[in-house]
């Protein structure tokens, strides 16, 4: 293939970004493939953080959470996105901007305004973590939601389902639901991976999660713990692999016209 | 067929403060096929709203056979539409998509596919019965839209320029294909579309909206050659404006008398004539004798349209056969007259 050199500062950027992203990626792999005792490299790191008895508990916290934090999303979020494409334009800027709040407000300010402002009873339950990934993980799962349910005509479709003769019920449970399910999922797995990797607000909040107890057992083994943030990022990035690859928004564009 | 009669009984629909409908009234009558047509903001999509429940309107009446059906919701109105952009369901194949709405009318599954397939059938897709709507070009997926609206045998078929996102060859097939079914079906249709030509070709009568009410509706011909005003006239097809001179109950066109009536009632400095560019005649004459200048040609296939420059300075245009427009020399000078008719004089 002729190298071109128009595209030259295209290549150039894409390989800059590889090695910001995939040089601290590969150094931390490496790191936690030595075996320092045996002067070698192989997977006792990974072995060990395995075998230890809190590592499992922490997963299932984690996850339970994060799956909390993803069922927020489709309760409020997924109806408010397809209530605003639907007919509530006009709203559209004012959730925006509630949407964008998590990105500009600090993390620290919203423990603490989460700690004075949440009822006692609240405060004492770990669920309410949920809510908050739910509210960190607003600013993507909002937009990865519009964004999908932009690409679909969904006002027309919903004219189209009532004209056909369906109600609402059938309307939202037979057409909406099929329609944005690509859409909804992606904004939930962006929710899921978000939530799982939350640190600062866990910490800040006195919580104990998967990633609270990586720095937690870092003391005890620092090479354990670098396998485990390497083994943690790997499992997050195959899960939006899996997204990108399984969920496909179906498309509204026509085909080019028979000649 | 269940195809029934249409009526708008004062329809008024207000956004704000624009009136979109403007006390609407229209009557269409059994296995009909009506066009709305009209500029943008004229208010014909909103009323085609207000016909489909889609949108309810702030006073007036919509009556189907009789029924007063104002209040009721899309779902139990029975009718078909078929929207501009594509709005099949794109997780439904072709045949699912026009099963629709016989599977919102509880329809056995059996009877419901065997009339989708009859109805794809009739819209030439029998072979793209499986595909989704993203496996279909444009003007497939409107082909099943059709068959999709029709397949419940609606009382009425909606369409909303079905035709406007496609290019111009499908175009034109499909407003034949759409015609046709129409008539095979009976069903009675109104059609909404800002292109005359469209509206022209396809309905029994023509409805000229603006600013929310009905300028005038007739058949294409009578429309064409009878506008009811200055605005049917202009926005319908063509149109000179030529200087007359007003004489009792005729009018000096071009140096010749003709009829005319007028939609201006007090006295004008300037009064105009609307003339169709075939109602103009153009001959070469010896130099002296003429009243015009030929401008310019344009080759249009087996007709050309040939501009002129009147005497008065006045442009105008004539459409002739092409092998007639090649007897005109650009810069010659012409006699150019008008066919004997009425003509509608305006205010200038």
């Amino acid at each position: 293939m002729k190298f071109k050199l128009a595209k030259f500062p295209l290549y150039l950027a894409i390989t800059l970004a590889a090695v910001f992203f995939l040089l601290p990626l590969g150094s931390a792999a490496e790191y936690a493939l030595r075996e320092p005792l045996k002067k070698t490299y192989g997977l006792d790191n990974f072995t060990w953080f395995m075998t230890q008895p809190d590592f499992g508990h922490y997963v299932g916290i984690s996850f339970g959470l994060s799956l909390g934090a993803a069922l927020v999303t489709l309760v409020l979020l997924v109806p408010t996105v397809i209530w605003l494409n639907l007919g509530g334009a006009r709203l559209r800027r004012f959730v925006e901007f509630i949407t964008l709040l998590p990105l500009v407000i600090p993390v620290v300010a919203l423990a603490i305004g989460a700690q004075t402002s949440l009822p006692d009873f609240a405060q004492t339950q770990e669920g309410v973590l949920s809510f908050m990934y739910a509210v960190l993980a607003l600013p993507y799962a909002y937009r990865t939601l519009d964004i999908g349910l932009r690409a679909v005509p969904l006002n027309t479709i919903v004219e189209a389902a009532r004209g056909l003769g369906a109600g609402w019920f059938r309307t939202i449970l037979q057409v909406v639901v099929p329609v944005v399910r690509g859409p909804v999922i992606s904004s939930l797995f962006m929710t899921l991976a978000l939530s799982l990797g939350e640190f600062t607000l866990t910490s800040l909040m006195h919580w104990d999660t998967f990633t609270t107890w990586v720095t937690t057992i870092s003391q005890q083994n620092i090479l354990g713990a670098i396998a485990l943030s390497v083994f943690s990022l790997v499992a997050v990035f195959v899960l939006l692999l899996v997204i990108g690859l399984f969920i496909k928004t179906p498309s509204s564009q026509a085909q080019p016209e028979d000649k | 067929m269940s195809s029934t009669t249409l009526s708008l009984r004062g329809v008024t629909r207000r956004f704000k403060d624009t009136v979109a409908l403007n006390a609407l009234d229209l009557d269409v009558a059994q296995g009909e096929l009506v066009a709305l047509l009209g500029p943008s903001g004229c208010g014909k999509t909103t009323a085609l709203r207000i016909i489909a429940g889609l949108d309810r309107p702030d006073e007036g009446a919509v009556l189907v056979g009789g029924k007063d059906v104002s209040q009721l919701p899309p779902n139990k109105r029975n009718m078909g539409m078929v929207f501009q952009s594509y709005s099949l369901f794109p997780n439904l194949t072709a045949v699912e998509n026009v099963a629709f709405g016989l599977t919102m009318r509880g329809e056995h599954k059996k009877v419901r596919l065997a009339r989708a397939a009859e109805l794809l059938e009739m819209v030439g897709l029998p072979s793209h019965a499986k595909r989704f709507p993203h496996q279909l070009s444009g003007g497939q997926q409107q082909r099943v839209a059709l068959a999709r609206a029709l397949a419940f045998e609606p009382d009425l078929l909606l369409l909303d320029e079905p035709l406007s996102a496609l290019d111009a060859q499908v175009r034109a097939n499909l407003r034949d294909e759409i015609r046709a079914l129409q008539l095979k079906t009976g069903t009675t249709t109104i059609f909404v579309t800002h292109d005359q030509e469209e509206a022209m070709a396809m309905s029994d009568r023509v409805a000229v909206m603006n600013a929310g009410k009905i300028a005038q509706i007739a058949k294409p011909d009578e429309l064409y050659h009878n506008p009811a005003d200055q605005f049917v006239a202009s926005f319908v097809g063509q149109m000179n404006r030529i200087p007359v001179v007003l004489d009792g109950h005729k009018a000096i066109l071009l140096g010749q008398s003709v009829r005319f009536r007028s939609d201006w009632a007090g006295a004008s400095n300037n009064p105009l004539a609307l003339v169709r560019p075939e109602d103009l005649s153009v001959v070469n004459v010896a130099e002296g004798l003429g009243n015009a200048r030929v401008v310019a040609r344009s080759f249009l296939g087996p007709l050309s349209k040939v501009a002129l420059t009147l005497d008065d300075g006045t442009e105008a245009y004539a459409v002739m056969t092409s092998a007639h427009s090649a007897d005109f020399q650009l810069g010659t000078e012409v006699r150019v007259s008008a066919s004997e008719r009425e003509y509608l004089v305006v205010a200038g």
